[in-house]
């Protein structure tokens, strides 16, 4: 039975154009989504590469700089800004803290267009200056990007609700259903025959068309590994849409309820329970106000400029190194501001703490209620196989934080030594190199999709074995 | 006829349990969207209005200090929540909502609240907004889509034909059925928030004009959606045909239109990097004047202007502190450069929108959308105009302080004191929105691009009912 239908469905399929219109929408929507997502990571590593070749420039010319001064010429630039001074150093010669784009950057957005890919942390200013949001218009933070992942998880389902919203239906409609009924199988084996062999034809027309895709965009063959986690989670989530499509066609025969009830669900899933969701998060979590923390801080370096004098007092009590080894215990404007910087920072820790606090517990929340949306399963696991998801971004910043910190502690010698910044000293300087969050491959996620799939079958079929008040070939 | 058909149809909608049920759907959602909404806006106001007096005592209380310190040490802009921002949250989730004005700088609004969120706030929020500009039209394309269709299956087409009625005439009372539902939930929800807006606290700016107006957009927006959904429904035999045609017009209109519109107008008209950003504008600063920097080739050009035009040989003798005029000079050089910089952004978002205009064509959603955040006071506009007018706040800041410093200190005296309550006297940051006459002038174009819509889907349906 399953030969004949499969012969069957393919010689319908073929005669209905509807292989024919599914590649060619395929190819189209893949291949501008991937595109589109090519395009911004080549933006990305574009601009990355050009603020690391301006720093070596500017190293360069920082290098000619501390030879002049070491040989005793005249330079002409600003006093304060001579590399020899190591806070000149620390403040006009930062690195560039960048995050590489991971191999498949291109498949979602996620959060790339929110957030910047590359800071210069400083040792003037503090962590909260460093503004890690990108500039963007936010218009177009509002629209959201057309990348392979909103054609995943937001297209394709609507494609495979076109594809079987009428599987049953249309042979009641068209007067084939009581033929059908006479022969040896039960509906809905039947139903499930056709269902599963167009899943077969969806997915075999998803994988061809990504993968050509992918072949004419020369994606990096060495990563076929992530992109067999792609087409996987892609293949789940298809799945799950296959099997609500199962249910709905075996409870309700007429083509447009069918329609209707399926394209409900997909408001549900897609648009309604992710808002829902991260209005509860919100609701359940509050962020505190920024402007509270601003506030704070103000407060907070009010009273650490007033005694900046006792601080560096302090400071110093505290680092008896410093006294020890420098001979000419001068001070500047910098000894006492990197003191006092140190104490608004620790001040201010357990504010700043309290948004990261509130933003995992948020985070928390969602991937305990992801399951009621298999769309926030896939957008969520597609980000974080891109490297784009919240909590890459939030990776990268507690890196560069540390790296500010790792920049600033290297600094404090020179300056309470009173040491002189030397050419011998550009090597040592800090460097800043992301590590990417570890990947599980989104094996969890195809589980729960896989298992959310099969329930929505057991929950078919075990209506078959249920008595039915209505016949499904008698009238309505 | 008219009266008849329209009866006649509303009846039957009302039979529909499926009808019911999304009906009742969507009216709870708006109240819970309406109610969450509410509750957010008041207490960002609340925020806002002690954020605004915490930070005014801040400035007001630093005690004696160097004016040029306290130029450093700044001053925060807040941006106000304004009450239609209750129906339309617009961009302000991507939009940050304080500027750091200092001495040298002009800052970026900061701490958007998007930045604050896990990445499910990309799927986008239940605000009134989404409700109106997503949901309605579905329900438009539930109601309507077999409104022909439907005859035809049913095989009273012809029994319809033989009334001897011209066909117009069901034609209108079909439209109307589809009409009277929207228009009663729309009215419902404008009228429910202007009540609620005009009874809370410091409402602000609020008129009933400005809600009137952006009622008028939408039901524009439905009447669009529903003439395409009827025009569909005529022109196609099958009622699932319909329904997929239909939804396909809104999946391209309401999500495929706006983000590809998003992408092309990034590919083709890019914002530089923050980084590029700043390095631009401080590779233009350094070819100009530097305030702190005395030795400067710029800073020696000006002495010798400032001393020719006093006539005086020695900045000693000037009649007031060189370093603060100095001051006060370079601090109108970088803020010419800011103006440039920013300026060019404003150019590239302008081409920008003409991309998104263009596709507008295709998508009767765009100029909605548009048009109801500006009025909402939630666009990008309104957040350039807030920017800007922090920007003027900053350079008066700036020369308040630094005609302070030169005024009443000697050259050299670096270690001069303004008095403690010397600060007070700056005036507070006030910001006025634009007004409506002046938004709906700037958002003309998508008034038109809405009227063409109209004109054109209305014609298209005229015809089509002609020759049934």
């Amino acid at each position: 039975m399953l030969r004949y239908n499969f012969i069957y469905e393919l010689r319908l399929l073929l005669r209905s154009r509807w292989i024919q219109l599914l590649s060619l929408l395929l190819l189209l929507l893949f291949g501008f989504s991937v595109f589109n997502g090519m395009g911004k990571v080549e933006k990305r590593r574009d601009d990355i590469a050009a603020a690391r070749k301006e720093v070596s420039a500017s190293d360069q010319a920082m290098l000619k700089l501390l030879d002049s001064v070491e040989r005793g010429l005249d330079v002409s630039v600003s006093p304060w800004t001579i590399p020899s001074s190591p806070m000149a150093v620390a403040n006009y010669y930062p690195r560039v803290a960048a995050m590489d784009p991971q191999p498949m950057a291109f498949a979602s957005t996620g959060q790339a267009d929110l957030f910047t890919h590359y800071v210069k942390p400083t040792a003037s200013g503090d962590d909260f200056s460093l503004n890690f949001t990108e500039m963007t218009s936010p218009v177009q933070l509002l629209f959201g990007s057309f990348d392979l992942a909103f054609v995943i998880v937001y297209l394709l389902p609507l494609l495979i609700i076109a594809f079987t919203y009428n599987i049953l239906s249309s042979e009641k409609e068209s007067g084939s259903l009581r033929l059908l009924a006479s022969q040896p199988i039960s509906i809905q084996k039947w139903v499930f025959h056709k269902l599963i062999l167009r899943f077969f034809w969806l997915s075999l027309l998803v994988t061809v068309s990504l993968l050509l895709v992918f072949f004419i965009m020369g994606i990096d063959p060495l990563h076929w590994n992530a992109v067999f986690s792609l087409l996987g989670l892609t293949l789940c989530y298809m799945l799950f849409w296959f099997a609500l499509a199962f249910l709905v066609n075996l409870l309700s025969n007429s083509s447009a309820k069918n329609a209707v009830s399926l394209l409900g669900l997909w408001v549900v899933f897609v648009l309604l329970v992710p808002s829902v969701l991260n209005q509860l998060g919100n609701t359940l979590y509050p962020m505190p106000p920024r402007t509270l923390m601003i506030n704070e801080m103000r407060l907070q370096k009010a009273e650490a400029t007033k005694q900046q004098d006792k601080i560096l007092d302090n400071y110093l009590r505290d680092h008896p190194e410093y006294a020890i080894n420098d001979s000419t215990q001068s001070r500047s404007f910098w000894h006492g501001y990197m003191a006092s910087q140190k104490l608004v920072k620790e001040a201010l820790a357990p504010i700043v703490g309290s948004y990261e606090e509130q933003l995992s517990k948020q985070q928390d929340w969602t991937r305990k209620m992801q399951w009621i949306s298999p769309a926030i399963i896939a957008q969520e696991s597609l980000n974080s196989l891109a490297g784009t998801s919240t909590q890459d971004y939030e990776a990268y910043r507690k890196q560069v934080v540390q790296f500010a910190e790792l920049w600033r502690a290297h600094f404090m010698p020179f300056l309470f030594n009173n040491t002189l910044f030397t050419t011998n000293d550009h090597d040592a300087l800090p460097q800043f190199q992301y590590q990417p969050l570890q990947q599980n491959g989104g094996i969890q996620a195809m589980s729960i999709l896989l298992l959310m799939a099969l329930v929505l079958l057991g929950l078919g079929f075990a209506m078959q074995s249920a008595p039915r008040q209505k016949g499904i070939l008698s009238d309505q | 006829m008219i009266a008849k058909t329209c009866i006649k149809e509303l009846k039957e909608l009302m039979r529909d349990g499926r009808i019911r049920t999304a009906f009742l759907i969507v009216i709870v959602l708006l109240g819970v969207a309406i109610w969450i909404s509410a509750r957010q806006y008041q207490s960002i106001n609340e925020q806002y209005q002690s954020a605004k007096t915490t930070e005014r005592s801040v400035w007001d209380d630093q005690g004696e200090k160097n004016p040029h310190s306290a130029a450093h040490y700044g001053t925060y802009a807040f941006k106000p929540k304004y009450p239609l921002s209750l129906l339309d949250q617009g961009v302000d989730k991507y939009a940050g909502s304080s500027i750091f004005l200092e001495a040298h700088k002009r800052n970026e609004a900061q701490f958007s609240v998007a930045a604050d969120q896990t990445g499910l706030a990309r799927f986008g929020d239940l605000t009134p907004d989404f409700i109106l500009l997503f949901i309605i039209p579905l329900f438009i394309i539930l109601l309507g889509y077999n409104s022909f269709t439907k005859e035809r299956e049913m095989g009273t087409l012809t029994l319809l034909k033989s009334l001897g009625a011209p066909s117009w005439k069901w034609a209108l009372g079909k439209w109307l059925a589809l009409f009277f539902p929207i228009l009663a939930i729309t009215v419902l929800l404008f009228f429910l928030a202007g009540i609620l807006l005009s009874n809370l606290q410091d409402f602000g700016v609020f008129n009933w004009t400005s809600l009137l107006m952006m009622f008028v957009v939408y039901i524009g927006y439905y009447v669009a959606f529903i003439n395409i959904v009827l025009f569909i429904s005529l022109k196609v035999k099958k009622s699932g045909i319909a329904l997929v045609l239909s939804l396909s017009i809104w999946i391209l209109a309401c999500l495929v239109a706006p983000k590809a519109a998003s992408n092309i107008a990034e590919a083709k008209h890019p914002y530089p990097t923050r980084q590029e950003f700043a390095a631009n504008v401080l590779k233009d600063k350094q070819e100009g004047l530097d305030g702190h920097d005395p030795w400067s080739k710029e800073s020696k050009l000006l002495e010798q202007k400032v001393l020719a035009e006093y006539g005086v040989d020695s900045i000693h003798k000037l009649p007031f502190n060189f370093d603060g005029y100095r001051m006060q000079k370079g601090e109108e050089h970088e803020a010419e450069v800011y103006l440039k910089h920013y300026k060019y952004l404003k150019e590239q978002f302008s081409e920008q929108s003409k991309v998104y205009k263009g596709l507008a064509m295709i998508s009767p959603y765009l100029p909605t959308r548009f048009m109801s955040m500006a009025i909402a006071q939630t666009d990008y506009n309104t957040h350039w105009d807030f920017a800007d007018a922090a920007e003027t706040y900053r350079i008066a800041t700036q020369k308040f302080l630094n005609d302070n410093f030169a005024q009443n200190s000697t050259y050299g005296e670096w270690s001069y004191r303004a008095d403690a309550d010397f600060w007070k006297q700056l005036p507070v940051f006030e910001y006025d929105p634009p007004e409506l006459k002046t938004i709906l002038a700037q958002n003309s174009s998508n008034l038109w691009i809405l009227t063409i819509w109209l004109a054109v889907s209305f014609s298209l349906l005229l015809l089509t009912t002609k020759n049934i």
